[in-house]
């Protein structure tokens, strides 16, 4: 689509100054005679042209209903702004206002939560396998008891 | 009251509508200065100037809702009829008028 609209904009443009050329030449030769017909009607073709490049060469439209906004992030993900910052970090459009309580896919929404339970389950699977060293799970941190 | 209460149900995102109103305006502007050009070198003069302008930008506003809207107006404005269909006519009627007489003055004078 952005090729499309980019190639309409070029014609359009060339369209353009080729009729604003021609009414320029046909007025000072003729100042009298009204134009001949074909050149009101290229510069129409062209301004159609135009338009419809510049109107599918604009950005998207946003919904504006916060469950529908909401849910198109949800399934599509974070909306990128398609360019990157100096520092090579890629700029983001929308994202999940609520992301930071960790409710996506099924989890419990207890960020940084320690989970004895997992970690017990984790610890006598390590003691039936035997093993050597021990990670334990403090925050969100990892520790390495050998 | 009525109003109030259905934006409490169904919020509205902000940065949404200011991004869709900027859309709207952005295109408005940039066809408004290329009507001015086809009315300047078509020669129209007085009210038929206006007339082209003002069927201009329906149709603009005909290719946002078929092409940026996809026929569904009410998802993206607020109120599809003052957004949509009638905003920022006059906001680009000044920049129209420049190049209508800009170019009526190259070409035709």
């Amino acid at each position: 689509m952005p090729f499309l609209a980019a190639a309409l904009n070029v014609v359009g443009a060339i369209f353009l100054a080729h009729a604003i050329f021609s009414t320029h030449e046909h007025t000072s030769l003729h100042p009298l005679s009204p134009l001949p017909r074909d050149i009101p009607l290229e510069l129409l073709l062209s301004l159609a042209l135009l338009t419809t490049g510049i109107v599918l060469s604009s950005p998207p439209l946003k919904p504006i209903q916060w469950s529908h906004w909401a849910g198109k992030i949800s399934r599509e993900g974070p909306s990128r702004e398609g360019y990157v910052t100096r520092e090579g970090e890629e700029v983001l459009g929308d994202v999940d206002p609520y992301a930071y309580l960790g409710l996506e896919a099924g989890r419990e929404g207890r960020r940084g939560f320690w989970g004895p339970r997992e970690a017990r389950e984790r610890f006598l699977g390590w003691v039936k396998e035997g093993g050597e060293g021990v990670r334990l799970r403090l925050g969100s941190l990892w520790c390495e008891y050998t | 009251m009525n109003e109030e209460r259905e934006l409490v149900i169904n919020p509205v995102v902000q940065t949404s509508v200011q991004h869709n109103t900027q859309v709207v305006s952005n295109i408005r502007n940039l066809t408004a200065s290329l009507f001015g050009v086809a009315a300047g070198t078509l020669g129209l003069e007085s009210y038929p100037g206006f007339v082209f302008y003002l069927v201009g930008t329906l149709i603009v506003s005909l290719l946002i809702f078929v092409f940026r809207a996809e026929g569904k107006p009410s998802e993206y404005f607020h109120r599809p009829l003052g957004d949509l269909w009638g905003g920022e006519v006059f906001g680009g009627l000044s920049s129209f008028v420049l190049t209508w007489t800009l170019f009526y003055g190259l070409v035709r004078a």
